[in-house]
């Protein structure tokens, strides 16, 4: 019987065009990005020219740079430190209603699915300063006009805000499934021993589930380094570049710049991060609740 | 007290609720608006004469349905080609008996997950360009499916692990050899993992908006996420029709969330902690 | 189990269907470039596209859209069996983004939208760009442009201007009536009327700012007036500095305008569609933009309601300025090119040239400047301009501004090398508005960015 499933003729078939567009699509384009780094080319030109560290020396060394990197960090940071918070209440919160269970989840969801693209042209209108909506709800209150997109104060901010009332409902959903994975014994058990709701989330239901935060941590993180999308939408990267990441940034230079080989550097820089802090994240914390599965 | 106490968390999530709906009862308000004007002046509610004629115009001037059936036909075949190819390749190293190279290969694919794509748009472009497809559908399709390759192999992978082994056997004494194994006995058997990664690889390329927008200049071409960012560019000076093309763009999708919802949750949920 | 089977198999046949009916696409698409060699001496007129990529998009460009429309029309009739496929893009992604990605990629459409200078010279170098050469001798339009030059690449002629422009103040003539306003002679009455706008409750200029070469208008102006309107071509070659003082003064008075509230507020975030509109909707009564606003000023257009109402001035001489105090912005740097793979089919190229010829005429160029405000490229009797204005008022003060104006500068961006142009209007200015840098601050970064970029070219 072990003849039919061994014949490599076959094996092979099967994993060509797999492994083919894995390979050019994947593979090819990790050497291509590290080899066209240390060239300068205008990606017109037919000459490309070996420039050693040059290109990388100069992407360090500017406070441009450094920028996009800070912004990064900033929508790391904004997901750990009010996202998750919030994502882990508002489990809580739902978990515990009777009613309404239903109509609490699909809705919170509903924002995940929508190309970001559309809802930044949807929260661009919102934080319209004149006739969008936050700023007449402010007026309300007596707060006078804030330039949400326009003003180096507000923009990044706008954006955080954007992209975590698209993401927010995505996470609650992930970890509600594993709040309500935990089998109900063992919160019963403890309710009948007195224990407050307070205490039963706190002490019973929030270690269980710290595996999922880790990886709602962990999601959030990919999410950051990859965001690009929602900035080129909502504000370009500006007021004066106070909203470029480092994806964007290494779009403005290899194509609207004619800086192909600069361009790839940034590419090589955002990757070597990413496996940086994947590989702290994941020695510092995420460790030892490997492979829990809800 | 008690009935306080347990309306206390409703109140809570309404608030939540109306964060998530209040943007688009806002948009939907404004595009049934004649003007910016009228925006401005009466920003809540509804208008006391409805304007349709932004639908009207936002369906000409927007080219929506241009854009959405390109969206939708590149989003399903990308797809459906990423299952069919990484069916393949999950079968080969979950049910075939090649030892150590079933490991190694499906190792090479896990680094995939590993990788940001974002980062490597630069090497896909000029990749893109040298297959002489730029600003093709294909373009977007062929990179579609294989973003979704390592994604695709490792749930599909995972569900067919654990299929029992009886079933091949079954179906080597009938005589079948692996293909036949594959196309009518494990595929059949894995539609239902298939449908949760169709749904994830579905809404990646429907919303896909970097490699769509750098990739194809062809305003005939363009996907729904590219024509409504340049929709907005031109018409932003009119807010009204431009709420009307975002009620345009988000309808479909709210749809198809109403009738899949638990299939989309389920789904996307999995793609997201495998991932 | 049979039927999930079926259903595989169907999707399976379907999507190879797609795949092939995709690639098959691709090579009609491929088809025409390569020269037809079966049957060259053979009238041929099986069909052929060309693509056009042009920038009228939008309403505002609406009558420039109907101009092209007719050549195109004209041109189809003349070839046979030729098809014009019309792609618009909006003008700035196509020339930053779009364009780029395409001629890096070799696949530019045959006909294109293309800046003068620098964007042609690149391509030139390149060999991605048709000679022009030759088919402008045939048709006998080798001298009829008033300057070729931003499309002149070591002595041929890669590009046609299809029109110039000049920048200055158009200005709302109801409201300087209402409040006794005059269009202002020096600089002391210009900065009177600013603040009398001001002190009347009106922001005075209109501004829109997300893309840094809306603003860059006025400030070009500004620090040309203070520093000589030849002193942006010296910065590549390093005989003038960013950071030279009297180029500064210029960046401080539009900080200083800023600081004043001259502005629109919330600038930063607006696209350069609402510019006109804030001008438009009378919200601001000055408006610093190019003549070919003054198009928008017409029946049917968006700043219908003003038409004859709105007047147009040139930028005052500034106190203690160098050179030319009279000098405006003006260029012909707006055209279009062809792609060099038309030269290798005999097909396109002749429909390229039949296209040149009606693009090209007198009849077009003076309706272009009617109906559409662009200011002619190419020489025209003055008899003919005198008599195609007498009309229109608006037009009327465009030509006595460029003619009262003794000489003329060209766009920053067609003067320094790129890193510099993304740096001034991606950073530099949007901090200058948004007071996040000193004009003396912004000068020496500018210029650090220069010489990089002086030293980058050798």
């Amino acid at each position: 019987m072990n003849k039919a499933l061994k014949n490599p003729t076959v094996f092979i078939l099967f994993l060509l065009p797999g492994l083919i567009l894995f390979f050019m699509f994947f593979i090819y384009p990790i050497f291509s990005s590290i080899y066209y780094s240390f060239t300068s080319w205008n990606g017109v030109s037919s000459t490309v020219k070996y420039v050693g560290f040059n290109n990388y020396e100069k992407a360090l060394g500017q406070e441009r740079f450094w920028i996009s990197v800070r912004n990064n960090g900033f929508f790391i940071l904004f997901s750990c430190f009010i996202q998750v918070p919030l994502i882990v209440f508002f489990s809580l919160l739902i978990a515990n209603v009777k009613r309404l269970k239903g109509l609490y989840k699909t809705t919170v969801f509903l924002p995940s699915i929508m190309s970001t693209a559309v809802i930044g042209i949807l929260w661009g209108f919102i934080y319209e300063p004149d006739i969008g909506l936050l700023n007449k709800i402010f007026g309300i209150f007596g707060i006078d006009k804030i330039y949400w997109l326009s003003d180096e104060k507000f923009a990044m901010l706008s954006i955080l805000v954007t992209n975590a009332w698209q993401w927010t409902g995505f996470y609650i959903v992930m970890v509600l499934a594993a709040i309500l994975s935990i089998p109900k014994e063992l919160d019963e058990a403890a309710a009948i021993d007195g224990a407050t709701g307070f205490q039963r989330a706190t002490k019973i239901t929030l270690p269980l589930i710290t595996p999922i935060i880790s990886v709602v941590i962990m999601l959030s993180i990919a999410g950051a380094m990859k965001a690009a999308d929602i900035i080129l939408v909502m504000t370009k990267g500006g007021p004066a570049g106070s909203t470029e990441v480092m994806a964007t940034y290494m779009i403005k230079y290899a194509i609207t710049n004619f800086k192909y080989g600069f361009g790839n550097t940034i590419a090589v820089l955002i990757f070597i991060f990413t496996l940086i802090i994947t590989v702290v994240y994941q020695l510092l914390i995420a460790r030892r609740n490997e492979r829990i599965e809800y | 007290m008690a009935r306080l106490r347990k309306g206390f968390p409703h109140i809570f999530l309404m608030g939540y609720l109306l964060v998530i709906l209040f943007p688009f009862l806002f948009v939907v308000f404004s595009s049934l608006k004649k003007d910016n004007n009228e925006i401005a002046l009466h920003p809540f509610g509804l208008p006391k004469e409805f304007a349709f004629n932004n639908y009207v115009e936002a369906w000409v001037n927007a080219k929506i349905s241009t854009y959405f059936v390109n969206s939708l036909y590149i989003s399903i075949l990308s797809a459906v080609v990423s299952i069919l190819i990484g069916a393949m390749f999950a079968f080969a190293v979950t049910r075939m008996r090649h030892g150590k190279w079933n490991t190694i290969f499906f190792s090479l694919i896990l680094v995939g997950m590993l990788i940001p794509n974002n980062a490597l748009m630069l090497p896909i472009y000029t990749l893109v360009r040298k297959m002489h497809i730029l600003n093709t559908h294909l373009a977007l399709i062929i990179p579609y499916i294989a973003n979704a390759i390592p994604f695709t192999i490792i749930i599909l992978a995972a569900f067919m692990r654990s299929l029992p082994v009886e079933i091949e056997e079954a179906a080597v004494i009938d005589g079948l050899r692996s293909p036949g194994i594959f196309a009518r006995i494990v595929v059949p058997l894995t539609v239902p993992a298939m449908v949760t990664v169709f749904i994830i690889n579905f809404l990646g390329n429907w919303n896909e908006f970097l490699l769509a927008n750098y990739f194809l200049s062809d305003d005939n071409l363009r996907t729904l996420p590219v024509g409504m960012v340049q929709f907005r560019d031109q018409y932003q000076i009119n807010y009204a029709q431009m709420s009307a093309g975002i009620v345009y763009s988000v309808l479909p999708v709210l749809i198809m969330y109403a009738i899949l919802q638990e299939k989309i949750i389920e789904g996307v949920t999995a793609g997201g902690v495998k991932g | 189990m049979k039927k999930s089977l079926v259903l595989l198999l169907s999707l399976m046949m379907v999507s190879t269907t797609l795949l092939t009916a995709c690639g098959g696409k691709d090579e009609s698409e491929k088809a025409p470039t390569t020269p037809s060699t079966e049957t060259p001496t053979k009238v041929d007129d099986s069909p052929f596209e060309l693509t056009l990529r042009h920038t009228q998009v939008g309403a505002d460009k609406a009558k420039r859209l109907a101009i092209l429309q007719d050549v195109v029309k004209a041109t189809q009739e003349e070839n046979k069996g030729l098809t014009i496929k019309l792609d618009g893009v909006e003008s700035d992604v196509n020339r930053k983004e779009k364009l780029r990605g395409e001629m890096a990629a070799g696949n530019p459409p045959d006909i294109f939208d293309l800046f003068g200078s620098p964007d042609s010279k690149v391509y030139a170098k390149e060999g991605k760009l048709l000679d022009l050469t030759p088919i402008l001798s045939e048709l006998g339009l080798s001298d009829k442009f008033s300057s070729l030059a931003p499309f002149t690449y070591e002595g041929k002629i890669y590009g046609l201007p299809v029109g110039g422009s000049a920048e200055g103040i158009f200005y709302n003539k109801e409201y300087f009536t209402q409040k006794g306003l005059k269009v202002p002679t020096n600089w002391a009455e210009f900065e009177d009327l600013l603040a009398k706008i001001k002190a009347d409750g009106k922001t005075p200029f209109a501004a829109a700012s997300k893309a840094g070469w809306v603003p860059l208008m006025l400030a070009n102006h500004l620090w040309s007036r203070y520093a000589g309107s030849d002193v942006t071509e010296k910065f590549a070659t390093g005989k003038a500095k960013w950071s030279d003082p009297n180029v500064v003064k210029g960046f401080a008075k539009y900080a200083e305008w800023e600081k004043k509230g001259y502005f629109k507020k919330g600038e930063l975030g607006f696209e350069y569609a609402e510019y006109t509109t804030q001008f438009t909707s009378g919200e601001v009564p000055l408006l610093y933009d190019g003549t070919w606003k003054s198009s928008v000023f017409k029946k049917g257009q968006s700043g219908e309601k003003l038409i004859g109402k709105v007047g147009f001035f040139n930028l005052p001489a500034v106190d203690g300025g160098e050179g030319d105090q009279t000098a405006l912005m003006r260029d012909v740097n707006n055209g279009y090119g062809f792609s060099a793979s038309v030269a290798s089919d005999p097909k396109k190229l002749a429909a390229v040239k039949s296209f040149i010829k009606h693009y090209f005429s007198e009849d077009m160029v003076l309706r272009g400047l009617t109906e559409d405000g662009v200011l002619p490229a190419m020489k025209i009797d003055d008899a003919k301009l005198t008599e195609a204005t007498k009309s229109d008022a608006l037009l009327q003060d465009i030509v006595s501004v460029l003619n009262s104006s003794k000489s003329s500068f060209p766009a920053f961006d067609s003067l320094v090398q790129g890193p510099v142009t993304t740096e001034i209007s991606n950073i530099q200015i949007q901090k200058l508005i948004g007071g996040q840098t000193t004009p003396e601050k912004m000068g020496e970064e500018l210029q650090k960015v220069q010489e990089e970029a002086n030293a980058d070219n050798e």
